[in-house]
Parts: structure tokens; C-alpha cells; sequence
């Protein structure tokens, strides 16, 4: 079975600038794969090829075994991407901006499954016909994080998903990872919490300048070590 | 048909959106309101002038005893009624006479008579739907359509609209083409009630649907092109797009009219008139038989009449008339020429500047462009002609007066159109 | 008021770093001096030729041969309607309104040939003047410079530390208002070289400071509004949509719309219905051309009477002179009656367009420039009159001629008798009666006074936008 992504010796080119050099990495399916980094060292780029938007310079990427530079069609269709900060609908409530995403992505959810993807990321029920320019930076992540869910895409692409969360949301957001790979979906995120990262991923890699400069691997029973990743993140970004 | 549905109802919650949209409906309506006002006005001006001209020929061939009386003191009304489709683009008919009131004296001398408006009326123009449609619908298709996609992006929402969507390029299509065709909803809806009010022709209302459409096609493109790579701030593609309206609809059109203008100079409209009058009033002091010598050259079915043996008469009058126009001929037609050179040259370089193209093709369609006025003035001079035709018979034959032929004298045909 | 200059310098600073705004500045300063002189040349030419026109037109009058008086009334004169000094900055109605009126006896006509209608007329703006640009165009530079003004600096998160250092909205503003007036101030550059230009060609400075003093007030006005608007609103896209749809309202729709409302408010009945209307007045007021028709029997009682002798041949003057004399006179009172009508149907229709005025800055301007430059209704009417004035003195005066110069007994025998015709030709130095005429605007404080009302509501809107500039800068927050 192809790896859900893969990406090959990927170097990307922004603005005249090498953002991705060489890099290398697959997520298996059902996995949490975390790519941890400082500014600029190159997690959202590394999405945007997932995604088609930036064209590879040299190496590829594959969803599910299809380069992605091909048929970005077919990449997007597989994946759910929750961007960084993600910005929805501000003159719309939480029910019509789910309601209007789906549509885009050629679904249609009844409001019994957009309020149990609410539940699931516990937003407040009362606040969900209230206008998305009222919510606080929180309560719009998580109807981002929902909007992901009920695409029920095999894939997520999440983009600092836990920013703006208070610490019992990004626990329960956390929880709800685990039981998303559980189901079999495969997850990149990408992060530079190194304690939210080492809770949750199966595998850790950690990029810096563009390129992937530490590989952490959980195993059966015993998550990342905390502190190992800690100590070689702070290294790098010290060195 | 969904994926419109759910852009329709996400368009309906963009105030703004629908704040243009309204007033494009609004001065839309507004336009065609005016123009049905001001083309039935005029329409009761000429029904009123017909009334009193004819009742005003009938008191003066009461009074008369000879054809040459007759013939001097009848005026004749001619007027061009206002097309089924005037009432959307006034055109000339703001600046140019399309009402004269003629008698068979030298036409040169009374055919240049304007019977225009106020002047500082005719200085801001109108109101009228080719200028909704030609230069205002520009400016809202830009402040409706600018930047789709770069909105969206200073908004932080363009990517996840893309990677949902899957393609961006037809959701930008789908968002524009929306809003075009709501925005040719509002502008041509008027015109539909206004083109079935006055009973425009279908022909004639589906061609300017068409123009006005792929107008703000135009407009369309020039918004997604702006916006092609959905980097640009959508505040300076707005400003790109005005500066776009300001080149194409104020600096072209005026550098084409200068072109058109200074490519076909005009004769001076006063030498017209003076060569005119010169020739007119030198026949009383020129032997009579000189100027008869002259008209009979040019008309020789008459040298037989062209005798003239009293101090005055009448045919002699009328022809020296004739004569006056004839020499004034050379400089009216090429002014005529003129005219119809610089539309023409116009209407070509016009293309270069879609709102002008538009404007003048809604004018065309409405019978109201320069051509139309030409039509006109043409109608009139054969009119004049014509009644020269019935009088000569009778005023160079010497045939007795009868007073109920009068009856049958030409009567004015309005151009077609 | 050095926070405030550093700002504005701060502002150019911003506006040299756009490649847009720059090519903006460029473009407007190239775009207003290329019309400026462009309109100044044309203005010029035009007043040449028709200055050279109507000289020719009196000389063509006056080197007529001997003739009989009346067959001048008849051969006619033309005035020509000169553009004032001003018209180089606002031709006003030059366009569109008729250039040349022709003179004669019995008639008062329009007059003919204007521009517009042989104009190639392509664009709803035509040839655009220098007056038409600083109403219209100029506002959408003020708007792209300005309305990121204060958005700008919210947006980059600079409004914040910028007010927290103790800057008062109140500097800021004003800062912003320098840098956004001074742009407005250099374009006013080619404005101010026209006015100079019309001051060497005639034109009272008074007048010419005034033109310009009244667009520094125009653009200061747009000034105020873009501020206004910055301040107000939150996003500099916001900013931008509301300015651009306000400029379209005021500049470009409701000009037009004031102008339809204003003919469909004041219905013009038209030149034709007037004159067919005044031909039933005519006949009674008599043929001037026939003294024996019955209108004139009360002269003939009168002037037998007066000069005790029985018959019209008798009469020390010639009666047929003094008939086209006393004709003309009835005539002409008639003819001033309905021109009278006309100029006040004509004025109503003004004064309905005058009332759009105080909700639109543009046609406020627009108006009282128009009075200021001397090229406004009023102007074309005044044209009007002193035409008619010259028509009818030089028609009276060859009427005395017909009345003086030649015998009733020669008058009545001209059609049958060739030397009795012979006798009638007077004198051609006769013709020298015509006076020499020249158009000229009317006195500067009576254009003045046609301008104030436009004015006063343009200062009005400057007061309002000042007024609330001042309510929302001091409640400027980040």
C-alpha cells in the first residue's frame, strides 16, 4: 500500500529562495506525522506542495502514490487542510460557513452531523448561529478543525491547529487526533509545540532552514520523548 | 447548478454587493424613467407643433391670392419623432435640431437654425441609459469584481477555498460570472420595461442586450486579468481598474474624437451663411436676366419661362433664392461630408474604447447618432426640394391661382428609422 | 505642528515607495498640463477666428453699395460670440451654445452653428477642459493617494504605537492633511498658469484668483472627504469602495441627473411654438412691409394730422419709412416679449439644476466656475440681448434712413418706375451706422454675484466635512 504522502528530495523555490531543500519523508496510513520547526524553516510550504499550490523545483509529491503536480484535483479531493489561522466566513454563523465549505468541496451535511462535529470539537452550541466576526481566534479553529471532519477526507493537512486553543481544548484536540488515526485517516501537522507534537504524533521530523535535520519515532507503548526533542530543537535553533 | 446555488446564497449575504447591485438597478431604472419621459415629450411637442402649424398654414392660404404669396409665406413644419428606441441613448438629439419649420426660400438660410436646449443643460448632459450602460455600469462591474481571489487571500481564506474547492479557477469563473450576469440583470431589466413600453422593436432590444452584456464582459475580463495571479491587493487592482475606466472612457474617446475632428476639418458653419446671403442679395443688384441665366444653366427645363419682364416677380424671387443656395452648395455639402466623415472615423477608432463603441451603437440603434441627424437634414432638403417641384410649374408657367390645390402640396416624410 | 509635518513626510515617503501611486502622480500632472494647454490653444484659436470674423461680417456691412435702406435690413449683419478671457479654464456652454447670430429686419433668430452638433461626439465627456478635469478626475487622485491614509496604518498595526507615543489624532490628521492638500496644491499648478494667462488677455485678477480660489476650495473639500472616509472606516478596502462610490454619486451621477430633472421639471416649449405663437401677433401687429395695411391707419391719421396735409404724398417724411419704423418697433417689443419668456423658462430651468447643487460639490463648482469664467447661461443670454440691441439699433437707424433720406413718391414707384428706383438707392455711407461689436463678459462683480449661491453651498459642504473630520479624528482608535 502507498504511503498516504510522500514526499522525494522535494526542494521548493520561493521568491528566489530555496524554501525546501531536498527533503524527504512519507506519512503511512493511519499515522500522526508531526513536522516540528522554528519560523520560517519551511512547515506551511511543505504543505502548499501537498496541496498543488507550490510547484515542486526538484524532487515530487505524492498523494496515495499520485504525483500531485499531475492532478492537484485528485490531492485536494483526498485531503482536508485546516490552514494556519484559518479565516472562514465573518458575516456567516458556524452553520452556514460549514454549510458553504461542503458545498465547495461537493458535500452536503445535515445539521445533525455539522452539530456532532461541533460536539466533537466542543464548541459551544449556543455560539453557533452567532456570526464567525464575533467568535474569539479559539472558537474559529474549531470550526476549522470541524470543517475538516466532516470532510471525511483519508488525509489532514493541519497548519498549527492548536494555536489560539486554550490547554483543555488542545487536550481534547489532541484526544480527537489519536482517534482519527485510530479510524485509519493519516495526519501531517505541522507545529512548533514541541510538548503538543510529542503527545500526539507517531512519528516526529524536525525541519530547519529547509531541510529535515531530526526523525523521532514513537514506539509501541511509549510516546516521543519530550525532552530529547526539545534538546535538539532548542540545539539547532541555538547552534 | 447547486455550486450556483451556494454562490447565490453566499452573494446574498455580501452587503456591499448588494448595495451595487442596487443602485445599477436603481440608475438603470432612473435612465430609462427619463428617457421615456423625455422622448414622450417630445413626441407631444411635434403632435402640438403639427396641430398649431397646420392650423397657422391654413390661416396664411386663406389669405393668399397668388402662388408666389403662397409660396412666401407658407412654412412647412418637418420633424424627426423620436425612435421607439431614443428613449435610451438621447444622443444628438441632445445637441442637434430634429424639428424645422421651412418655406421655399434659400434652405441655406434657415436649414443651420437650431431649435436646441438650454445650453447648460446640454453642457452636463444626460441622464439617459447609454450612459449608465456605456460609462457608470464600468465603474460598478470594477467595484463589483476586483480582486475576487485577492480578497479572499488579504481575508486568509484563499487557500482554503482553493484546496476545498479543488480548482480555484472555476470558483473565481463561477464567483464572476454571478456577478456580471446580477449586474446585466439589474442594468437590463429597465431596458426590458422600457423596450416594452415604447414597443422597441425585439430585434432592436435583443441587440442592445447583447452590446451591453458583452460590455460588462469586457469589464469582466479586464477584472480577472487584474486579479489573474490573486496576489495584487484587492485595494490597488481597484485603483488599476478605475485607472482602466479613466483611460478607456474619458482619455480614449477624447483622443479619438480629436483624431476623427482634426483628420475631416469643417467648413466654417458662418461662411455657409454668408456665401448664402452674398449670393442672394446681389440678384437685386444684378440685372435680373443675369441671375435667370444662371438658374435656367443649372435648370434648363425652365430656359423656356425664364423670362422676366416686370420690376418683381415672383419666379425670378424664388430663383435667385435658389441660386443663393447653390452657391453656398459646395461648402454645406462639404460640411455635410464632414460630419458624416468624422462618424465614420469615429465609429471605427470607437472600437478601441469599449464604452465609446457601446455608446455610440446603442445611438445607432436608437436613431439618434450623426447618421440619423444626416438622415435628417437630408429629408428636409428633399422635402424643399420637393416643394420647389410643385411651386415651379405654377410660378414659371404663369398658371392661374387656385387655392384649394394647396392641399396637395408635398407634405414631409420623416426619415426611416 | 512638527509631528504633523513629519507625518506628511512620512505620507510622501509611503507614496514615493508605490510604483502605482507615482505612475498616478505622473500621469494626472502630465494629463492636466497636456489639457491645460491643449484648451488654451484651442480657446485661443477660437477667439482669434471669431474676432476676425466679425470684423469681416462689419466689413461686408459697411462697403455695401448705395441701395435702398430697406434692402439692408434685409441683407442683415452677424455678431459672433466671443469666449471670454476665462473660457481657457471653462469654455462653460462655448460648446454647445451657437457661435454666430445673424441680424436682420422682422426676425429675431438663434444662433447657429455650436460645436457640439458636428462634433465627432465619441465618449460621454467629449473634449475634456481643464474645468471638467479638476471637477472630475482630479478627485479620483486625491482618493487613490489618500484613503489608505489611515487604514494603512491600522492595518500594518502602526496606528497603535504611533498614538501611544503620544501623537494626538488631532497631528496625525493633520499630518495626513498636508501631505494629501499639498498634492492637491501642485495640482492645481496648471489651473493657476491658465488664470494668469486669462489675466494677460484681459481678464480681472480679482476673478482669476477667485477661479482658482474656488478649485483649491473643490479639492480641498475632496481632501476633507477622504480623510473623513479614512478615519471612519476600517479597512482600507472599505475606505477605497465607499470613496469611489461616493466621487460616482456627486461627480458623475447626479450632475446628469439634475440636468434631466431640470428639463423635465421646466418644460421648454421650443423656438418653433414659440414663433408660430408670435406669427398670430404679427398679423395684427401689421406688415411693416405695407402701408396700406389697416394696422398703420392710426399713424397715417396721426402724421396727416400732425403735419396738416391731406394726403401721404404730402407729408414731409417718407411714410413708408416711418410705417417700417413704427412696425419694427411693435415687432420688436413682441419679439423681446417672447425671447423674454424664453430666457426665464430657460433661467427656471437653471435654477432647478442650481438646487442639486448643495447635494453635489462637483455641480456647485461646476456652476459658479461657469458664472466666474463668464460662459454660463447667463453669459449666453446676455449675448442675446446685446445682439438684439445692435439688431434692432441698426435696423431703427436704416428705417430713419428710409424715412429721411428718400421721397414717399420715388418709395412707391421703385417696383414700376427704374429711375424712380434709381433715386431710392441712398447713399452707401449711410452703412457706417453699424456699430462695431464686441462680446464681452459681464462686469466681474456681477459674475461674482452669479456665482455666490453655487459657492455658498460649496463652502457649506467645506464647513460640514470639516466639521465631522474633526468629530472622527478625535475619535480615531487603532
Amino acid at each position: 500500500m502507498a504511503p498516504a504522502l510522500e514526499a522525494d528530495a522535494l526542494t521548493i523555490v520561493r521568491g528566489g529562495q530555496p524554501a525546501l531543500r531536498g527533503v524527504s519523508f512519507a506519512v503511512r496510513p493511519g499515522e500522526v506525522h508531526a513536522l516540528l520547526g522554528g519560523n520560517g524553516a519551511g512547515k506551511s510550504t511543505t504543505l502548499l506542495a501537498f496541496l498543488g499550490f507550490l510547484a515542486p523545483a526538484q524532487g515530487s509529491v505524492r498523494v496515495e502514490g499520485a504525483d500531485v503536480g499531475a492532478d492537484p484535483a485528485h490531492a485536494r479531493r483526498r485531503i482536508a487542510y485546516l490552514p494556519e489561522n484559518a479565516a472562514l466566513y465573518g458575516h456567516l454563523d458556524a452553520y452556514e460557513n460549514l454549510g458553504y465549505f461542503l458545498g465547495l468541496a461537493g458535500l452536503r451535511a445535515g445539521r445533525g452531523a455539522i452539530d456532532a462535529a461541533l460536539d466533537r470539537v466542543a464548541l459551544a452550541a449556543a455560539a453557533r448561529t452567532r456570526r464567525l466576526e464575533a467568535y474569539s481566534k479559539g472558537m474559529r479553529q474549531k470550526v476549522a478543525i470541524a470543517l475538516a471532519l466532516l470532510r471525511e477526507t483519508p488525509i489532514l493537512l493541519l497548519d498549527e491547529p492548536t494555536s489560539g486553543l486554550d490547554p483543555v481544548a488542545i487536550d481534547e484536540f489532541n484526544r480527537l487526533l489519536r482517534e482519527l488515526a485510530g479510524a485509519g485517516r493519516s495526519v501531517l501537522m505541522v507545529t512548533h509545540d514541541v510538548y503538543g507534537a510529542c503527545q500526539v504524533a507517531d512519528r516526529i521530523g524536525l525541519l530547519r532552514d529547509g531541510a529535515l535535520v531530526g526523525r523521532f519515532e514513537a514506539t509501541p507503548g511509549a510516546r516521543i520523548d519530550t525532552e530529547a526533542v526539545h534538546a535538539a530543537f532548542v540545539a539547532r535553533e541555538t547552534a | 447548478m447547486s455550486a450556483l446555488l451556494r454562490e447565490l446564497r453566499l452573494l446574498a449575504r455580501d452587503r456591499a454587493a448588494l448595495a451595487l447591485l442596487a443602485v445599477a438597478l436603481l440608475a438603470a431604472a432612473v435612465a430609462v424613467a427619463s428617457g421615456l419621459a423625455e422622448v414622450r415629450q417630445q413626441r407631444a411637442q411635434l403632435a402640438a407643433l403639427a396641430d398649431a402649424d397646420r392650423r397657422e398654414r391654413e390661416a396664411v392660404a386663406a389669405q393668399q391670392a397668388d402662388w408666389g404669396s403662397a409660396a412666401y409665406y407658407t412654412f412647412h413644419l418637418t420633424g424627426a419623432p423620436p425612435s421607439a428606441f431614443a428613449f435610451a441613448a438621447l444622443g444628438l438629439r441632445e445637441h442637434g435640431p430634429w424639428q424645422h419649420r421651412v418655406r421655399m426660400l434659400a434652405l441655406e438660410g434657415q436649414i443651420h437654425e437650431p431649435d436646441a436646449g438650454q445650453p447648460e443643460v446640454a453642457v452636463l448632459g444626460r441622464f439617459d441609459y447609454a450612459f449608465v450602460a456605456a460609462t457608470l455600469a464600468p465603474l460598478l462591474a470594477i467595484l463589483l469584481l476586483h480582486g475576487l481571489a485577492a480578497g479572499e487571500r488579504a481575508a486568509g481564506r484563499h487557500d482554503l477555498l482553493v484546496a476545498t474547492a479543488r480548482s480555484g479557477t472555476r470558483l473565481w469563473l463561477l464567483r464572476a460570472g454571478l456577478r456580471i450576469a446580477l449586474l446585466a440583470v439589474a442594468l437590463l431589466l429597465p431596458l426590458a420595461v422600457g423596450s416594452m413600453l415604447e414597443g422597441t422593436a425585439g430585434a432592436v432590444a435583443l441587440v442592445a442586450a447583447a452590446l451591453v452584456t458583452a460590455h460588462l464582459l469586457f469589464w469582466a475580463l479586464l477584472c480577472r486579468w487584474l486579479d489573474r495571479d490573486g496576489a495584487t491587493p484587492p485595494s490597488t487592482q481597484l485603483m488599476q481598474g478605475v485607472g482602466a475606466w479613466l483611460l478607456l472612457a474619458v482619455v480614449a474617446p477624447a483622443a479619438i474624437a480629436a483624431v476623427a475632428e482634426r483628420r475631416h476639418p469643417l467648413p466654417e458653419g458662418a461662411a455657409i451663411l454668408m456665401a448664402q446671403r452674398e449670393a442672394v442679395n446681389a440678384a437685386w443688384d444684378l440685372p435680373k436676366a443675369a441671375t435667370m441665366q444662371a438658374f435656367v444653366a443649372r435648370h434648363p427645363e425652365w430656359a423656356a419661362h425664364a423670362e422676366v419682364q416686370r420690376p418683381f416677380e415672383w419666379k425670378w424671387y424664388f430663383a435667385f433664392q435658389q441660386v443663393g443656395d447653390e452657391a453656398a452648395a459646395p461648402l454645406s455639402q462639404a460640411h455635410r461630408e464632414g460630419r458624416a466623415a468624422r462618424a465614420r472615423t469615429a465609429a471605427t477608432l470607437a472600437w478601441l474604447a469599449p464604452p465609446a463603441a457601446l455608446e455610440r451603437q446603442l445611438e445607432a440603434l436608437a436613431g439618434t447618432d450623426a447618421t440619423a441627424a444626416l438622415a435628417y437634414e437630408t429629408a428636409v432638403r428633399d422635402f424643399h426640394a420637393s416643394l420647389r417641384q410643385w411651386y415651379y410649374p405654377r410660378l414659371f408657367r404663369d398658371l392661374p391661382y387656385a387655392g384649394d390645390e394647396l392641399a396637395q402640396r408635398p407634405t414631409f416624410t420623416p426619415p426611416p428609422g | 505642528m512638527t509631528a504633523a509635518l513629519r507625518i506628511a513626510r512620512a505620507e510622501w515617503g509611503y507614496w514615493r515607495h508605490s510604483r502605482l501611486l507615482l505612475a498616478a502622480l505622473a500621469v494626472f500632472g502630465l494629463l492636466l498640463a497636456a489639457i491645460a494647454v491643449l484648451s488654451a490653444a484651442r480657446i485661443e484659436s477660437e477667439a482669434t477666428r471669431r474676432a476676425a470674423q466679425q470684423q469681416a461680417a462689419e466689413q461686408a456691412f459697411t462697403t455695401q453699395p448705395d441701395r435702398h435702406p430697406h434692402r439692408m435690413v434685409h441683407y442683415g449683419h452677424y455678431v459672433f460670440r466671443t469666449p471670454p478671457p476665462l473660457a481657457v479654464f471653462d469654455p462653460g456652454i462655448d460648446a454647445v451654445a451657437g457661435q454666430a447670430l445673424f441680424l436682420e429686419g422682422h426676425r429675431q433668430n438663434s444662433a447657429a452653428f455650436a460645436e457640439a452638433p458636428s462634433a465627432a461626439g465619441v465618449g460621454a465627456f467629449g473634449v475634456p477642459h481643464p474645468a471638467l478635469a479638476y471637477q472630475l478626475l482630479v478627485p479620483l487622485l486625491l482618493i487613490a493617494l489618500g484613503h489608505a491614509a489611515f487604514a494603512r496604518e491600522r492595518e500594518a498595526g502602526t496606528l497603535a504605537p504611533l498614538l501611544a507615543q503620544g501623537v494626538r489624532p488631532g497631528q496625525l490628521a493633520a499630518g495626513k492633511a498636508i501631505a494629501l492638500g499639498a498634492a492637491a496644491l501642485a495640482m492645481l499648478l496648471p489651473a493657476a498658469g491658465l488664470a494668469v494667462l486669462a489675466v494677460a488677455h484681459g481678464e480681472a485678477p480679482a476673478i482669476a484668483a477667485l477661479q482658482v480660489l474656488l478649485y483649491a476650495g473643490y479639492l480641498g473639500l475632496w481632501v476633507l472627504a477622504v480623510l473623513l472616509l479614512g478615519a471612519l472606516l476600517p479597512r482600507r478596502a472599505d475606505v477605497l469602495g465607499a470613496l469611489l462610490l461616493a466621487w460616482l454619486a456627486t461627480a458623475l451621477v447626479l450632475p446628469r441627473l439634475a440636468a434631466s430633472h431640470a428639463v423635465a421639471a421646466v418644460p421648454a416649449s421650443g423656438k418653433i411654438a414659440a414663433d408660430i405663437a408670435l406669427l398670430e401677433g404679427l398679423r395684427n401687429a401689421g406688415d411693416g412691409h405695407n402701408a396700406a395695411d389697416p394696422a398703420f391707419d392710426a399713424l397715417r391719421r396721426q402724421l396727416l394730422a400732425q403735419h396738416g396735409v391731406e394726403r401721404v404724398e404730402d407729408l414731409p417724411v417718407n411714410f413708408r419709412g416711418m410705417v417700417a419704423t413704427i412696425a419694427e418697433e411693435r415687432l420688436t417689443a413682441l419679439l423681446n416679449e417672447a425671447a423674454e419668456r424664453r430666457m426665464a423658462q430657460e433661467r427656471a430651468q437653471s435654477a432647478r439644476l442650481a438646487a442639486f447643487a448643495w447635494a453635489s460639490p462637483t455641480l456647485a463648482t461646476g456652476i459658479a466656475s461657469r458664472a466666474l469664467a463668464g460662459t454660463d447661461l447667463a453669459a449666453m443670454h446676455r449675448f442675446q440681448r446685446e445682439a438684439e440691441a445692435l439688431r434692432f439699433e441698426f435696423v431703427q437707424g436704416l428705417n430713419q434712413v428710409h424715412a429721411h433720406a428718400l421721397r414717399y413718391a420715388d418709395d412707391i414707384q421703385r417696383s414700376v418706375d427704374p429711375e424712380a428706383e434709381r433715386r431710392t438707392r441712398v447713399d452707401a455711407s449711410h452703412w457706417r451706422l453699424l456699430r462695431a461689436f464686441t462680446f464681452e463678459p459681464a462686469a466681474p462683480a456681477a459674475r461674482r454675484d452669479n456665482a455666490s449661491a453655487a459657492g455658498a453651498a460649496l463652502a457649506a459642504w467645506l464647513l460640514a466635512l470639516a466639521l465631522g473630520l474633526r468629530f472622527a479624528v478625535a475619535r480615531l482608535r487603532p
